[in-house]
């Protein structure tokens, strides 16, 4: 006889082949929309209609149709989600490969400023002192033969005013243009809001009557001046040591000889093992593995009685208190830092040179 | 200055490596600036401090290598035979000026000219000075050696054998020993005969009284002069000499006896000549030694560490020093006459220190004294820097003095040198940006750049007493494209509105508030169209602008040129009120935008405050957005487009509100002369 349920498989069959057909015929959305209707749709849906005719068959065949026609439903309505999913991705590729760029041509960078090479490392040192505890004192660039000689213990007709040439201001009694930052040592020591304790490093520009490749007219110092009862060369020694590590790295060796600065007493020049060839010996130390950095000293006793004669008491008492000063280039820390060989360079404006440096 | 190591060892017998000489030289104070090799012997190229003339010389370095190395020093052989008259029988010497001169020894030699034994010549050419004769080699020679200069005159041409030691006379004439004739003037020393100067005083003989082939009898001059007479007169002559070098900073007032007792010595040695018995010494009553008291708990103090008494007494000893008993806590030390350095205890401390060795010193950092940091105006500065960096500009420095014929074009008023290095540099700047920026960007013209933004902090100057007046500034500068050509997009030339733009942004970083522009009072070196002042409240900060063309051309500036200058000093004292927080709006904004016509000569500005005015309270924003000037709109007249933006703080606003509110807006602007294009 022929079973009603096979008849039904045999037409579930057939609907299959056919969705299979439709489905593979549908090429968007609204295709797909269609081939749901056509089967699946509420009112003519060809598994709605086999669905609705059921009815008249017996309540177990009935049941037995019903899982089949429904798992047919599933298997369309699957299909067809997959079959929309890959059409959304495939269209989704289609759009970024439209939208591809050429990312090999150049960015837009945003226009880079830079600072000043020197204002770098002026700032990098401030940092060091600023960390060892020292105030960061600005003086003004012109002064006057009291604060740049006198008081530090160069009269009139010293010798030592030989080293640094000066440039003098027209029309003017005694103004000039400072030959060293030492003048901060000074002015500070006179103003100081918590005598006779000093702590300070003075930056700033300096002016000498002298132009060459190693010499420029106008150049950038720092000076340090530590007074207070109990400051001693061990201490400018440690000092010091602490800051070239800071500055240059631990591995260099710091090496400390006698000099002579008319305002400090003892004197002590700095050299720092080369930082080019590493001790050994090469140009840029003239082969003695040193480069010299700074120079230093203990504060001379004569500066200290000088500022107490301009205060008119006694406020840095030689006996009771002692002091270290130490004063260097700042371009002679930037150029070797980056291996540059004439001072002038920073004085130029070059924005080929200026840019050559990380800001 | 040179010293050959074998003439060293005639008074130390040292004898570790050259190498390692150099070093310990080096440390305590004498710095070897380079060892000569040649053969057994070597030169020490000695960089000598201008305070230790008493080291400029063999003896002098042979006395710290003996403190050095713990070896005695022996003493210079001084011993000769004398013969025939007395010196003095010849010779006479006056003092005219002790002020310039305190002492001057003198002897006669009877010479037999020649060249010097090839020991002498070959000593005195390694350390590079030319030989002569055996008489003018001994002077030399003995400077060298033991550091005191001396001179030989010709005895027969000095008339009547009488020297006159004097100050010179104004117009007198004197040719010197290197044939220049030259004029003395009252502030330079001479040694005279009867009239006529023979020799400049400390400095170098002169020709008529020459030792020449002739010479058979010579006066032998060694001085002590005031280091001060011999150091004016060097420079008011410009002539700088050995001679000069040693007696302005200072020779052994001890020294004139023992030269003149070497070269006599030397002159029997090398059979050359005899010395007539007596040594003519002039002013030579012995001065009171100085004496100098050193603490060992100074030298403690000091140094930080402590140097055994004995070990310290022992150092200055072998420098010659002489202890003279104690006095208190504190030795008592004569100071040998050729230390003209030494004074007081510190100084003591420093010898002790030198050769005590500052190596052996301990590194020590001083007890912390509580926090630093930078002050509030040095933390403002650096942001004005980095606002700098983050506009895209690059920092410059250029010299404080400027060519006055450059700067002229500012004309505020400037500080000249006395004495600057060139016309160039002949006045301190009187502005940043004339002509510094201005250098800066034709330099860079100049090696093909063509966009350049940058700026400078620094100090101009100008009149005032007691020192000129300083001010701290920033100027900045940019020309050519403000953004560089990209394959997106093309390049943007600077306008003034790009420097006017980072002028703002430098006000929002410090929290200036608004800065105000006003086009009039403008300085003479801008656009008068393209230029403003800046006013920060009431008070005038500088100048933003184009610069005038007229000056642009002067400077051959390919492109327009903006900058801008603003004083500092008061915008980084300005405290930094700490930031108010204010409620964030719960309420959404409204905005609107108003197309207006109006005269084109009417600052946007003012259609800004016009329309604030007439908005109210809800009218929290106006801003111009798009400017467009030529047809269709009519000549003399532009559109701006102007968005509104309206909030309240506490309710949504309800749309017939901000309609009054813009139609307010319109009918004000209407009211002045414009018309609207549509909202």
């Amino acid at each position: 006889m022929s079973d009603p349920l096979d008849a039904l498989q045999a037409k579930v069959r057939a609907l299959r082949e056919e969705f299979e057909r439709a489905l593979g015929e549908a090429r968007d959305p609204q295709g797909f929309q269609a081939v749901k209707d056509r089967f699946l749709g509420r009112k003519s849906g060809a598994v709605t209609g086999l669905l609705r005719s059921l009815a008249g068959l017996a309540e177990d065949a009935r049941r037995d149709a019903g899982r089949e026609l429904n798992a047919l439903k599933q298997d369309i309505e699957a299909r067809l989600d997959g079959a929309r999913e890959a059409l959304t991705a495939r269209s989704r590729d289609e759009r970024l490969a439209h939208e591809r760029v050429d990312v090999t041509l150049p960015g837009r960078p945003p226009v880079l400023g830079r600072r000043h090479p020197l204002t770098v490392v002026r700032e990098e040192l401030e940092e060091i002192f600023l960390s060892m505890g020292y105030e960061v004192y600005d003086g003004a660039e012109t002064d006057d033969d009291y604060h740049c000689f006198e008081a530090l213990n160069m009269p009139p007709d010293h010798p030592a005013r030989d080293m640094q040439d000066t440039f003098y201001v027209a029309g003017h009694s005694g103004a000039l243009l400072r030959t060293h930052t030492s003048t901060g040592q000074i002015r500070y020591m006179l103003s100081n809001p918590h005598p006779p304790v000093v702590r300070i490093i003075c930056p700033g520009k300096v002016f000498r009557r002298d132009d060459d490749i190693t010499h420029s007219p106008m150049f950038q110092q720092v000076e340090a001046l530590v007074v207070g009862p109990g400051i001693t060369l061990g201490d400018l020694k440690g000092s010091i040591e602490a800051f070239l590590h800071a500055l240059f790295g631990p591995q260099y060796p710091v090496r400390f000889r006698s000099s002579f600065f008319p305002y400090t007493e003892p004197s002590v020049e700095v050299d720092l093992g080369c930082i080019v060839c590493g001790g050994k010996g090469c140009r840029v130390c003239k082969g003695t593995g040193w480069l010299e950095i700074m120079g230093s000293g203990m504060v001379h006793p004569a500066v200290f009685e000088a500022v107490n004669a301009r205060l008119g008491r006694m406020v840095y008492d030689p006996e009771e208190v002692t002091g270290f000063a130490f004063g260097l280039g700042i371009e002679r820390v930037a150029m070797m830092k980056h291996g540059i060989d004439d001072i002038r360079l920073f004085y130029g404006s070059d924005l080929r040179f200026l840019e050559q440096f990380p800001a | 200055m040179k010293v050959l190591l074998s003439w060293l060892r005639e008074f130390v017998d040292v004898r570790v490596e050259t190498a390692r000489l150099a070093e310990d030289l080096t440390l305590a104070g004498l710095a070897v600036d380079a060892v000569e090799g040649r053969g057994e012997d070597a030169v020490l190229d000695l960089d000598v401090t201008t305070n230790r003339v008493d080291c400029m010389n063999v003896h002098g370095v042979a006395r710290e290598v003996s403190v050095l190395y713990g070896l005695p020093l022996k003493p210079l052989e001084a011993s000769f035979a004398e013969s025939g008259a007395a010196s003095a029988d010849t010779l006479e010497v006056l003092i005219e000026a002790p002020d310039l001169c305190p002492r001057f020894c003198a002897r006669v030699l009877d010479v037999r000219l020649g060249p010097s034994p090839s020991w002498i010549r070959d000593r005195l050419e390694v350390v590079g000075v030319r030989p002569i004769n055996n008489v003018v080699d001994l002077t030399n020679y003995v400077m060298i050696e033991m550091g005191h200069p001396s001179h030989a005159f010709d005895l027969a041409r000095i008339p009547e054998g009488k020297l006159r030691v004097r100050w010179g006379r104004e117009g007198e004439r004197l040719t010197t020993l290197d044939g220049v004739a030259r004029t003395l003037a009252p502030r330079v020393g001479v040694v005279a005969g009867m009239h006529e100067a023979l020799a400049l005083a400390g400095i170098m003989g002169g020709a008529s009284s020459e030792v020449s082939e002739t010479t058979r009898t010579v006066a032998l001059e060694a001085a002590y002069w005031e280091p001060l007479a011999i150091r004016r007169a060097a420079k008011t002559l410009s002539l700088r000499t050995e001679a000069s070098h040693r007696f302005e900073r200072g020779a052994d007032p001890e020294g004139p006896p023992v030269a003149t007792a070497r070269i006599a010595h030397l002159l029997q040695k090398i059979g050359a000549g005899t010395s007539r018995p007596g040594l003519i010494d002039s002013g030579g009553a012995r001065r009171a030694p100085r004496t100098a008291q050193l603490r060992t708990s100074r030298v403690t103090l000091v140094l930080g560490t402590k140097v055994p008494e004995a070990r310290g007494r022992e150092i200055l000893t072998g420098l010659g020093f002489r202890t003279r008993g104690r006095e208190a806590d504190a030795e008592v030390y004569e100071v040998p006459t050729w230390r003209g350095d030494v004074s007081r205890e510190v100084d003591l401390v420093e010898e002790v220190a030198r050769h005590h060795g500052l190596a052996s010193i301990p590194s020590t950092v001083p007890p912390s004294r509580g926090v630093e940091g930078l002050r509030p105006w040095q933390v403002r500065e650096r942001a004005v820097r980095e606002t700098m960096v983050a506009a895209g500009l690059t920092e410059v420095a250029s010299y404080s003095f400027v060519s006055e014929a450059e700067a002229a074009a500012d004309p505020a008023p400037r500080v000249a040198l006395r004495n600057p290095l060139s016309a160039d540099q002949g006045v301190l700047r009187s502005s940043l940006v004339i002509p510094g920026l201005l250098g800066a960007l034709r330099t860079n013209l100049r090696y093909g750049r063509r966009d350049v933004g940058i700026f400078e902090i620094g100090r101009v100057f100008g009149p005032g007493e007691p020192l000129p007046r300083e001010e701290r500034r920033l100027g900045i500068l940019l020309s050519g494209a403000a953004m560089p050509a990209h394959w997106s997009q093309k390049a943007r030339a600077a306008d003034v509105f790009d420097v006017k733009g980072i002028l703002d942004a430098l006000a929002a970083r410090l929290g200036l508030g608004a800065l105000r522009v006003a086009p009039e009072g403008l300085p003479p070196f801008v656009h008068p169209g393209k230029s403003a002042r800046i006013l920060r409240g009431s008070e005038a900060l500088g100048w933003l602008g184009a610069l005038h063309p007229d000056l642009a051309s002067a400077w051959e500036l390919r492109d327009e040129a903006v900058a801008a200058e603003i004083a500092l000093d008061g915008i980084l004292a300005a405290p930094a009120s700490p930031a108010r927080f204010r409620p964030l709006p719960r309420f959404p904004e409204v905005s609107r935008d108003l197309s207006i016509v109006c005269d084109a000569a009417s600052p946007a500005a003012d259609v800004e405050s016009r329309i604030h005015a007439a908005g109210g309270d809800l009218l929290r924003g106006v801003r111009v957005t798009d400017r467009y000037e030529g047809p269709p709109v009519p000549a003399g007249r532009v559109s701006l487009t102007v968005a509104l933006r309206y909030h309240h703080p506490e309710r949504t606003l309800a749309g017939e509100e901000v309609e009054e509110s813009v139609d307010r807006v319109v009918r004000a602007l209407r009211a002045a002369g414009a018309e609207i294009r549509g909202e």
